[in-house]
């Protein structure tokens, strides 16, 4: 691969393009440094780091969604932030806060609607999914942090390269192929290592990184020795399986994943096709409520 | 429903539980004196059969806070129900202690290291279940230190051991295991030498998870002032403390943390390049990758992920490679190397002239920059010998078409035989320190 394909000969239309996505990384949200900064201390100021998130109402009112979201996995109910800080702990704060950021950060992020709408409704999924296929390690806040950014290399690449468009296509497509190889036919990286390169510098944890950044590879799942966290596994699982279900119940933007991952992810959360059956009628309802 | 004896007959004091002096009334495990009691007859018990002994020493994380959250009947109450969930983790026979508000002690006779390390992996697992209180529901979480009994061990070094483990693991940032470095291996050096790396790994992987890392930029001046590149200089901080690379690099390396260190710098280090481009600089940054980074074959594709990320381009990027890379120039390294250089990333040998220095390594490697070793640089203008060394490597490198820095230049009398041995560029304190990237682009603006 040669470095042409980052300086495409420049038209006006590909310079206003720059201009516009000139700010490249989506930027990680001042306020995750300030919780991390208030995590090293020994004695951690709960009220200082409240009144931070109190400070954006959207953020605040955000939170306190998230720790009441059934996908969170807590059972009881926040009614302030502090209420949330006190129930989720600040590491996991920190986690939300940046599930909470992640649209915005990208500009122009309208364009993308149909995929954050996913996003969404994978990681509600995921969340709940984590609670009701229980695993040691397996964490359902986790599990909906990661349904969340699993995919958001797409969108930078997209961002970056409008014929990536084609490419994903296909790779949607290919039931051979990892769908990382696929990508790597046309780009000498893909959205796998994208997202988890932005996950490293969102400071998410490393279960979360290695679960991204393996997410379309069966073989990362089945073997133990494949040196991938146990909890990264459980979590690639888990959010295939809750793509399968949005798929099957919705029938929407069918993939080969399921296909190529399936058997693996299912035996990973020793799961059988009659349970699977269960589980598409439970999930039914939870996504009338999600929406 | 329980009859109860009325409070005037005497029944009713018989009904009363009895006061056990032994046994702490919240819990129900011992209380610290006989808990001392039950440690000292396992520890003779254990010396005697020459046995094994396991001591779990069990600290809740930030207790302080759910006593001043929910008061000291909500305290007592989150207390119960840890001291449940410890108890429902032991299957063997072992004795339970509290030894203060939120400290428990697990006594396990028979158990070995890795029986002792599964133990308190399921302790961390069940007591971080959720629990609620008052309609909340929190999520504890403890910090565990293991220590393991020894030959002729006595009582109180066998809990001291494990207190000071369970300090270690408060002192990581608690909600892990830490098991004290004591038990009978190697000399004390290999040991404390273990212990080092150890408090180091898990320093780094702290600040991976939680924002301690940084990276730290410094100038590259060239003969005409301008600004030729800026070189990475990676910073790690944690738990209040800064570790010096000479000391978290090597265990980095070690570890295997080095890959994700190593994409974390690329990805900073391209964004700080798009900054500097945003402000209308087109000036290279310069990162340091390791020489295990490069034995990964999915370098280049982390390369790319993060010039795609940051949105740069690849001539913005140089890799600067140390010397230790020449001693084994594997078919992976290589080609790594060559696929970097062919995406139009520079390449730059850090260091040269000292330890594996090797003019082969000069002939079949594609690097674009040599940067000569402050050793010659330090010794000049006064030393002869170094400045001719200087002025031949130079001339050799430009044959090549390289371009030629000096490293560590600090006086003015330095670059001034910089200058005179012909260098291109030079980079040290007598131009600019390493600064933040917020600080650099202040000193870009403002032409230093």
């Amino acid at each position: 691969m040669t470095s042409d394909f980052m300086n495409p000969s420049p038209s006006v239309d590909a310079v206003l393009e720059r201009i516009i996505k000139a700010n490249d990384i989506p930027p990680r949200p001042l306020i995750i440094d300030r919780i991390r900064a208030a995590m090293s201390q020994d004695d951690p100021d709960f009220r200082q780091v409240g009144q931070l998130i109190s400070a954006d109402v959207s953020l605040a009112a955000g939170l306190i969604k998230t720790a009441n979201s059934q996908s969170f996995g807590f059972q009881s109910r926040a009614r302030s932030v502090q209420d949330a800080l006190m129930m989720l702990g600040l590491d996991v704060t920190s986690r939300a806060v940046a599930a909470i950021s992640l649209r915005q950060a990208f500009p122009n992020s309208g364009h993308y609607e149909r995929f954050w709408d996913a996003s969404a409704r994978i990681a509600a999924l995921s969340g709940w999914l984590a609670q009701r296929v229980p695993k040691p390690k397996l964490r359902a806040d986790d599990a909906y942090t990661f349904g969340l950014f699993r995919d958001c290399g797409i969108v930078i690449m997209l961002r970056r390269f409008p014929a990536y468009t084609q490419t994903l296509a296909r790779a949607n497509k290919d039931s051979e192929r990892l769908f990382t190889a696929v990508e790597q036919q046309d780009y000498p990286s893909d959205h796998a290592m994208l997202g988890c390169l932005l996950a490293q510098n969102w400071w998410l944890p490393e279960e979360i990184c290695q679960a991204i950044r393996h997410h379309h590879d069966p073989s990362t799942i089945d073997m133990f020795e494949s040196g991938l966290p146990l909890a990264s596994r459980y979590l690639v699982a888990v959010s295939q399986t809750a793509e399968h279900i949005l798929q099957q119940l919705t029938g929407a933007s069918q993939t080969q994943e399921w296909p190529k991952l399936g058997n693996s992810c299912l035996r990973l959360l020793s799961l059988d096709q009659a349970m699977l059956a269960v589980l598409y009628t439970e999930a039914e309802e939870l996504l009338k409520s999600v929406d | 429903m329980i009859e109860r004896p009325a409070p005037q007959n005497r029944k009713f004091y018989e009904s009363m539980p009895a006061v056990n002096p032994t046994v702490d009334p919240i819990t129900g495990f011992l209380n610290r004196n006989a808990g001392l009691q039950a440690v000292a007859r396992a520890v003779a018990e254990a010396n005697s059969k020459r046995s094994l002994l396991v001591v779990l020493w069990v600290d809740m994380d930030r207790f302080r806070q759910v006593n001043d959250s929910f008061g000291h009947a909500g305290g007592d109450s989150v207390i119960v129900r840890i001291a449940e969930r410890i108890r429902s983790c032991v299957s063997t026979p072992g004795e339970f202690l509290r030894m203060g508000s939120d400290e428990f002690v697990v006594l396990i006779p028979g158990l070995d290291r890795i029986g002792a390390e599964q133990l308190a992996g399921k302790l961390l697992v069940e007591i971080e279940m959720p629990m609620p209180i008052d309609d909340i529901l929190i999520r504890p979480s403890a910090s565990i230190g293991i220590a393991l009994g020894q030959v002729d061990d006595y009582p109180l070094g066998l809990l001291e051991r494990a207190d000071r483990a369970m300090i270690e693991a408060k002192r990581q940032g608690g909600n892990r295991i830490v098991i004290s470095g004591d038990e009978p291996v190697a000399g004390r050096l290999g040991v404390q030498l273990a212990r080092e790396e150890l408090a180091i790994e898990s320093a780094l992987h702290a600040a991976l998870e939680s924002g301690g890392l940084q990276l730290e930029f410094q100038p590259i001046i060239r003969q005409d002032g301008s600004v030729e590149a800026v070189e990475a200089l990676m910073r790690c901080n944690a738990h209040g403390l800064k570790i010096p690379p000479g000391k978290f690099i090597p265990v980095a390396e070690k570890t295997g943390l080095v890959f994700r260190l190593g994409e974390w710098s690329l990805l900073q280090g391209a964004h700080c390049a798009a900054l500097l481009r945003e402000q209308g600089n087109t000036t290279k940054v310069a990162i340091n990758v390791s020489r295990v980074q490069l034995t990964s074959t999915s370098f280049m594709q982390a390369l790319h992920g993060a010039l795609i990320c940051a949105n740069v381009a690849p001539e913005l990027i140089e890799l600067e490679l140390t010397e230790s890379l020449f001693m084994d120039l594997s078919a992976t390294v290589q080609g790594n190397l060559r696929g970097a250089r062919a995406a139009g990333v520079g390449l730059a040998i850090d260091d040269f002239g000292t330890g594996f220095s090797c003019l082969t390594s000069l002939k079949d490697l594609p690097a674009t920059k040599l940067k000569l070793d402050r050793a010659f640089i330090s010794v000049l203008p006064g030393d002869r010998r170094a400045f001719a060394i200087v002025r031949a490597m130079t001339q050799l490198a430009r044959d090549l078409g390289m371009i030629v820095v000096a490293e560590g230049v600090e006086t003015k009398e330095q670059l001034d035989a910089c200058t005179a041995a012909g260098v291109d560029a030079t980079q040290g304190f007598f131009n600019a320190c390493p600064m933040s990237v917020e600080a650099l682009l202040q000193w870009m603006k403002s032409g230093k």
